[in-house]
């Protein structure tokens, strides 16, 4: 059926109740289309969100889905695609649900490798509780609780990513949308844990972080000759803390998926409707 | 009383002293004795005093008591530590040429068996199996088989090889002629009785991960925690041959959730963690519930609060589980009351949580979880093992579950509370779940009427499940006494054997154990009809007959325990007593 799947199929019959303009739309459409490319069906695709105006993607979109607690998507979508390794698993979340409360998550999820893609909408603010800093706002950007700035330098997401060991990292801006969905579309294909940080601006609290910035900003990693595959290379990119890059920044080709190293193969659904044939082979152990 | 044996080795932690317990306990079990262990340790791996106890008796024990009949003692502390229990006749066997231990000074009432454990083992192939020599030496002075030791070292250190087995055997003969030889009193007065039964011996987390499995979990994941890991360490590996997976998560947040991954993916899923975990797991409770995903959560109590005695009993999270998270969270909370309850509450707790689509607290403690008890194999007879998924709808019942423009609808609300589930995969079956409040297709909504009628539709779970499940307990003594006793949890067994101690005094005593706690059996009747009800419980609080209080609205007295200790059987009989006298004064 994945042939005739269009990326509107991935669309539900909710309006979005995002602020016009927010840079949650084009990371939705994205993410959408990007799906559809690969052939996926919205009945094989899993999509979890956190909690912020980012998670409310998952409402938007049509898949089968679940909108957890603020911060801790992520163990969510790994139990998921452990229970079931057929389905498509996507994870999204915003920045301060990805960075600040579940930071923690995040590294493991790294590390674990989990074949699947998680998508970050990176706006530098919290939106949804109306305008504090995130860990990814500028050290000077005063909001409501830190009206001298956060006087902390901001976390540095695609390090923390490299320094875990992530095998697939890459930086898309929402509106440049053929790009950003290009990207995710490498990052569903990726076997093995695909991350996006996404640059999706916040028109209503964010006015340093804007369209505007990002678009005479940002440097395509294309134009660059950057090599993908070189660690080292890579790292000097991420590094630069001045530059903001689009673009594949890190992949390891050679990648093997947690739980194909743990051989998980078979979805976990299906079970007999009473104890296993030997199970009485669990009793004599413990003789 | 049946005629039991009390048998310990102690000494620091490090020095084998679990090992060799539990080589003990396995021969004894093996010779169709009936076995009740319990350890006593210490939250450090190195130093430290610990314990392992072992209660025998061809009759079967439930509970441990304040008596010990033969000790080795592998330091001077042991000793010590045991001098409560110990009594006119005990044997106490230790090493007198090691020199820590050259100026014990053993009670002239007690035996002291100086045994050169450390030589005889070097004879025997290497020092280290000097506590095997000591076993060797106990079989002498209960007059017990040796041959029965046999056996269990070879299950102990055959993948060591023959020679290891061999050599073991060998030490473990050296203790017993040294026995024999050298102290004149060649009967201490133990028989030691052997059946042609064949027990199994088992702890009761291990017993929680085999109602997993045989109750075809698939998903575990957990952090590790006292007196919870066991069940972790249990069904890693064993899991895998069914297709699972048990997953070490990074926190117990991560835990909860990635088993909420796995059960909304269809897979039977499970998490266990004791008191500080459950605290970071409970956010996740309500979301458990709101998304009416199956998930039974396990809680094996220990001290607290904050990090407490970890290493020592408590029941002190009843409260945490019944209304643990914010909001209000329709759930189940059943707590097993013996070792092998452990088992087959596990297998009803994944029956419950996806037939009703909720969050089951397996509540276990402590004392449940690190004493090994033997039972009849047939305890665990897994042709008895029933699993109902609920309402799970394919893609030929999706249509009747859909509404007037196709959707299925995930949290339709029938009349007795229960949706349907489709999992991922289904085709035609893709919809939204939430924490937020959402209409019957699972979408966010703040509209009044239908966040009445989802509240309304998840507590009718509960009521149906009221209906429909038989909420029992069980039932000891004399039905018909002026005393009611209640418990919950591993009390059971102490209790039981209390009824005993209490008969010999000519006092009389229903006793009532309770595995449900919610929903829970209707006692009013039972406590109406008693003249005195008291509740037992590990606690300072009486959390359970607050509960009970609750129910009948009627006063009930309490006995409770908060050293961090398990109840004793004889020790309990006598605060019963005392509590029974002191309602007769106020009478
Ligand atoms: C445990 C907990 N703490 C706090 C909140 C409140 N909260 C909701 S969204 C949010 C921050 C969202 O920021 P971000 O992840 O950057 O998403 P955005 O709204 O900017 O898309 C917070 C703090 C919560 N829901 N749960
Ligand atoms: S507050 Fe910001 S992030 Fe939230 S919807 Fe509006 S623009 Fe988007």
């Amino acid at each position: 059926m994945s042939s005739d799947v269009r990326f509107t199929d991935f669309k539900s019959d909710k309006q979005p109740t995002w602020c016009p303009g927010c840079g949650d739309f084009g990371t939705m459409n994205g993410m959408m289309k990007a799906l559809a490319e690969t052939g996926n069906s919205p009945d094989d695709t899993f999509v979890v969100a956190g909690i912020g105006c980012s998670g409310k993607i998952g409402t938007y979109m049509h898949s089968y889905a679940l909108h957890g607690v603020h911060g801790r998507a992520l163990p969510v979508g790994i139990g998921v695609k452990m229970a079931n390794p057929n389905l498509e698993v996507m994870v999204a979340g915003g920045d301060g649900d990805g960075y600040s409360i579940g930071a923690g998550h995040f590294i493991h999820a790294v590390r674990r490798n989990v074949d699947m893609t998680y998508v970050v909408m990176d706006n530098r603010i919290y939106g949804l509780t109306k305008g504090q800093a995130s860990p990814t706002s500028r050290e000077d950007f005063e909001t409501s609780t830190t009206p001298e700035g956060p006087q902390q330098p901001p976390v540095n997401p695609k390090a923390l990513a490299l320094a875990a060991g992530g095998t697939f990292i890459a930086q898309s801006f929402s509106s440049n949308s053929q790009r950003h969905a290009e990207l995710v579309q490498e990052a569903i294909e990726h076997d093995g844990f695909g991350f996006v940080n996404v640059y999706s601006p916040c028109v209503t609290f964010n006015d340093v972080d804007t369209y505007d910035y990002f678009r005479d900003t940002i440097v395509d990693l294309d134009e660059e000759d950057h090599d993908p595959t070189d660690r080292d290379a890579a790292k000097e990119k991420i590094l630069e803390a001045d530059k903001e890059y689009q673009g594949v920044l890190y992949r390891d080709d050679n990648s093997v998926p947690f739980e194909q190293r743990e051989g998980i193969e078979e979805s976990m659904a299906d079970i007999p409707d009473g104890a296993p044939e030997d199970a009485m082979d669990l009793v004599r152990e413990f003789y | 009383m049946p005629d039991d044996l009390n048998w310990a080795i102690g000494g620091e932690a490090g020095d084998g002293i679990d090992s060799t317990g539990k080589i003990f306990a396995q021969a004894l079990s093996r010779a169709g004795r009936h076995v009740f262990t319990s350890k006593d340790f210490a939250s450090r791996i190195r130093g430290g005093y610990t314990a392992y106890k072992v209660r025998t008796s061809v009759d079967r024990v439930e509970s441990v008591v304040d008596r010990l009949d033969v000790l080795i003692a592998l330091t001077e502390r042991t000793i010590d530590e045991n001098m409560d229990e110990l009594h006119e006749g005990s044997v106490i066997i230790y090493d007198g040429e090691r020199t820590t231990m050259q100026n014990v000074e053993i009670p002239d009432e007690m035996i002291g068996l100086e045994v050169p454990l450390q030589r005889l083992a070097e004879e025997a192939g290497g020092a280290i199996m000097a506590n095997v020599v000591a076993l060797g030496a106990a079989c002498e002075v209960t007059n017990f088989p040796i041959e029965n030791l046999d056996e269990s070292l070879e299950k102990r250190f055959g993948d060591k090889g023959e020679a290891i087995v061999e050599n073991n055997k060998e030490a473990a003969r050296k203790g017993q002629q040294f026995v024999q030889e050298e102290y004149e009193q060649d009967d201490f007065g133990y028989d030691m009785e052997t059946t042609d039964e064949d027990y199994v011996l088992l702890n009761g987390d291990q017993a929680i991960g085999m109602g997993a499995l045989a109750a075809g979990c698939r998903f575990y994941s957990g952090y590790p925690i006292t007196p919870a890991t066991d069940v972790m360490e249990y069904l890693t590996g064993r899991i895998d041959q069914y297709g699972g997976k048990v997953v070490q998560a990074e926190d117990e947040l991560a835990a909860i959730n990635m088993a909420l991954g796995a059960a909304r993916a269809g897979a039977r899923a499970m998490t266990a963690t004791s008191g500080p975990g459950i605290d970071l797991m409970t956010e996740t409770f309500g979301l458990v519930a709101q998304s009416e995903t199956p998930l039974v959560i396990c809680d094996v109590m220990r001290s607290g609060p904050s990090t407490g005695m970890p290493t020592k009993q408590e029941q002190g999270d009843l409260n945490m589980t019944l209304y643990g998270g914010h909001g209000e969270i329709p759930r189940f909370v059943v707590a097993p009351t013996t070792v092998s309850e452990c088992f087959w509450k596990t297998v009803e707790a994944f029956n419950y949580a996806e037939k009703y689509q909720t969050p089951v607290f397996l509540v276990s403690d402590l004392a449940m979880a690190v004493t090994e008890q033997t039972f009849p194999p047939e305890e665990f007879d897994m042709d008895e093992v029933e699993i109902e998924r609920g309402k799970v709808v394919d893609e030929d019942e999706l249509d009747s579950w859909t509404n007037e423009k196709g959707q299925f609808q995930p949290h339709f609300p029938a009349a007795d509370g229960i949706s349907p589930r489709a999992f991922p995969g289904t085709v035609d079956g893709a919809h939204m779940t939430t924490g937020l409040e959402h209409d019957a297709l699972g979408r966010r909504t703040e509209d009044t009427e239908i966040r009445q009628e989802q509240v309304e539709k998840r507590q009718q779970k509960v009521e149906t499940a009221r209906e429909e499940e038989d909420w029992d307990y069980r039932e000891y003594g004399n039905p018909d006494a002026d005393t009611l006793v209640i418990s919950w949890g591993s009390n059971e067994g102490a209790m039981r054997e209390g009824l005993a101690f209490l008969e010999e005094e000519d006092i009389d005593v229903r006793f009532i154990s309770v595995p449900y706690i919610f929903p829970r059996p209707d006692l009013s009747e039972e406590i109406e009809e008693a003249e005195q009800t008291i509740v037992v419980e590990c606690n300072a609080t009486g959390q359970f007959a607050d509960v009970i209080e609750h129910d009948v609205l009627e006063r009930v007295d309490r006995v409770n325990k908060y050293n961090g200790v398990r109840f004793k059987a004889d020790e309990l009989a006598e605060e019963i007593k005392e509590k029974i006298s002191e309602a007769e004064v106020t009478a």
